[in-house]
């Protein structure tokens, strides 16, 4: 298994948003989450990233949990990649920096350039993120979240703002990325691009 | 048609003067403060200062340096007036926004204004124009877009230590300049103040720190907002990439006390110029204030990260450290030091 969700209980704003949800993401696995709006497939999502603390269950990935001990929490980060549905990281960044940050924080090189090719990431990288439009920032998150590559992708809302071309990039990468042996994770609206990746669809409530 | 011209230049003013106000309010407030010393009633006449810019050459440039640091900030929001580039598509004349342009520039210097019209008369009008040509001039030269280049950061902490000095020089820059021009007041109003009351260089340097400290604090405040915001808006990008609370925290820290550091340092050395005698004393004692409300601001800048109202939690906190600091040089003398690197300490360190 390359990531197991246990029991996983998340509150906000004094409120249950998760409540004791369990799942196993096999290698090789696309798992999509589906539900309807509000019913908590971002917050979820922030927890499996590392980006929102659990109230109760554990994350684990690569065999590293996600909110474990130090060693630990950096292991399973360093086995991850994170798109949020936003796609916001700091604006003033140059989307050539924010690959610089996340590759120096995975150990890895920059973007190949199969992967520059896929995205269209050359005619980003010097452009700042608050510059961008929805799609372009969508890709210079994907860009980061695939540079490693790491073993679980976790990806919210991925196709948001992509053009038909980049679209099927995705899909493309994302199928690429299992048949490797690695795995991702799909919060999303959009049931045709999980039946393209092949997606095992998971309904959250 | 006639109707829409003075409805746009409403826009106008909201969109560009409202905010090149707030941006030299607390310029206002820092040659208010430094004008209350300088011109109070034991001190000089403006006739004396602009008399003595005008025959020597040095504190001429020095004192138009100055200014011209504090407002380029200002100047720049209604001189590039980037806020209301919209309303050029409108048909409509572009005169009333470069009357009201005009106007905000004269306006919104009215301090420099009246020391050289009060101090120099007619002389003192047309240097009042060349100088604000001068910052027209400065607030037209745009710095070229950034550039990645072949960045290699060498692990998650350089790489975040990066990302914040990224959002000093691009959120920040506005900031940083009127601190410095606000550093060299503070050092000089410090400097008067201190050498005015003929005190022994120790408490001299007691004094001058607070003065600094005081003035100062609108200087840092600026600069310290786009850091927090940049502290807020990594925050999931380094959570995901497994940057501890800690860590993040440590990052913030040295930036924020490499923002009060440096600035301290300016205005120690602008008051050591004043008050060459107390330089000793002076420079260690201002520049450790300096460090240690670097770092107990660090705390308040974290609380604000995590409250709905970022930016006045952030101006809260910078406004009681200083508090907590002018109070223990009152009270402790220079002894406050030791004070406010253990208070600063023991915040950043439990924040």
């Amino acid at each position: 298994m390359i990531c197991t969700i246990e029991r996983l209980c998340v509150r906000r704003g004094g409120r249950p948003v998760v409540d004791g949800f369990e799942l196993a993401v096999d290698r090789g696995e696309v798992v999509g989450i589906v539900g309807k709006n509000g019913c908590g497939k971002s917050t979820l999502l922030m927890a499996i990233a590392g980006v929102l603390a659990p109230t109760e269950g554990r994350v684990v990935i690569g065999g590293a949990s996600v909110w474990g001990g130090a060693r630990e929490r950096l292991r399973a980060r360093t086995a991850l990649g994170y798109v949020p549905e936003a796609a916001d990281p700091p604006g003033f960044l140059l989307a050539g920096e924010l690959w610089a940050m996340c590759a120096a924080s995975r150990g890895t090189e920059a973007p190949a350039p199969s992967l520059i090719d896929a995205l269209g990431l050359d005619e980003l990288r010097e452009l700042a993120i608050e510059r961008m439009s929805l799609g372009q920032r969508r890709r210079a998150c994907l860009g980061a979240a695939l540079l490693g590559p790491p073993q679980l992708l976790v990806l919210d809302e991925p196709d948001n703002g992509l053009d038909a071309r980049r679209s099927d990039a995705l899909v493309e990468l994302v199928r690429a990325h299992a048949a490797a042996g690695h795995a991702a994770i799909i919060a999303t609206h959009d049931r045709a691009l999980l039946e393209r990746t092949g997606a095992r669809i998971v309904a959250f409530s | 048609m006639a109707d829409s011209a003075p409805r746009s230049s409403r826009v106008w003013t909201r969109a560009v003067v409202a905010p090149a106000a707030r941006r030299a309010a607390p310029v206002w407030i820092g040659v208010g403060i430094v004008g209350g010393v300088v011109f109070g009633p034991t001190g000089m006449a403006p006739r004396d200062l602009t008399g003595l810019a005008l025959a020597v050459p040095s504190v001429g440039l020095g004192l138009v340096a100055t200014w011209a640091l504090l407002f380029l900030p200002a100047a720049r929001v209604v001189v590039r007036a980037d806020a209301a580039r919209y309303l050029r598509a409108l048909p409509e004349p572009r005169w009333p926004a470069v009357a009201i342009g005009g106007a905000a520039l004269v306006i919104l210097q009215l301090p420099w204004l009246a020391l050289w019209v009060l101090g120099a008369g007619l002389v003192g009008m047309l240097v009042f124009a060349l100088v604000t040509g001068l910052v027209i001039g400065l607030a037209l030269i745009r710095a070229r877009p950034p550039r990645v280049g072949a960045l290699r950061w060498r692990g998650p902490f350089a790489a975040l230590f990066g990302i914040y000095v990224r959002a000093l020089r691009r959120r920040a820059s506005d900031a940083l300049i009127r601190a410095v021009g606000l550093a060299v007041l503070a050092g000089i109003c410090a400097g008067l103040f201190a050498r005015n009351n003929e005190l022994a260089p120790r408490e001299a340097s007691v004094l001058a720190a607070a003065v600094i400290a005081v003035v100062l604090t609108p200087g840092w405040a600026g600069a310290l907002l786009p850091l927090v915001e940049a502290h807020r808006d990594s925050a999931w990008l380094a959570r995901t990439h497994g940057i501890s609370e800690q860590a993040r925290v440590g990052v913030l820290a040295a930036g924020a006390v490499a923002i009060y550091v440096a600035t301290s340092v300016l205005a120690a050395i602008a008051a050591s110029i004043v008050m060459p005698d107390a330089a000793a004393w002076l420079v260690p004692v201002v520049v450790a204030i300096g460090a240690g409300l670097g770092l107990g601001v660090t705390r308040a800048l974290v609380r604000a990260e995590r409250s709905q109202a970022t930016s006045m939690r952030a101006v809260v906190g910078v406004i009681v450290a200083t508090a907590i600091a002018v109070v223990a040089l009152g009270a402790l003398g220079a002894t406050a030091v030791i004070a406010v690197l253990a208070i600063g300490a023991f915040a950043v360190g439990t924040a």
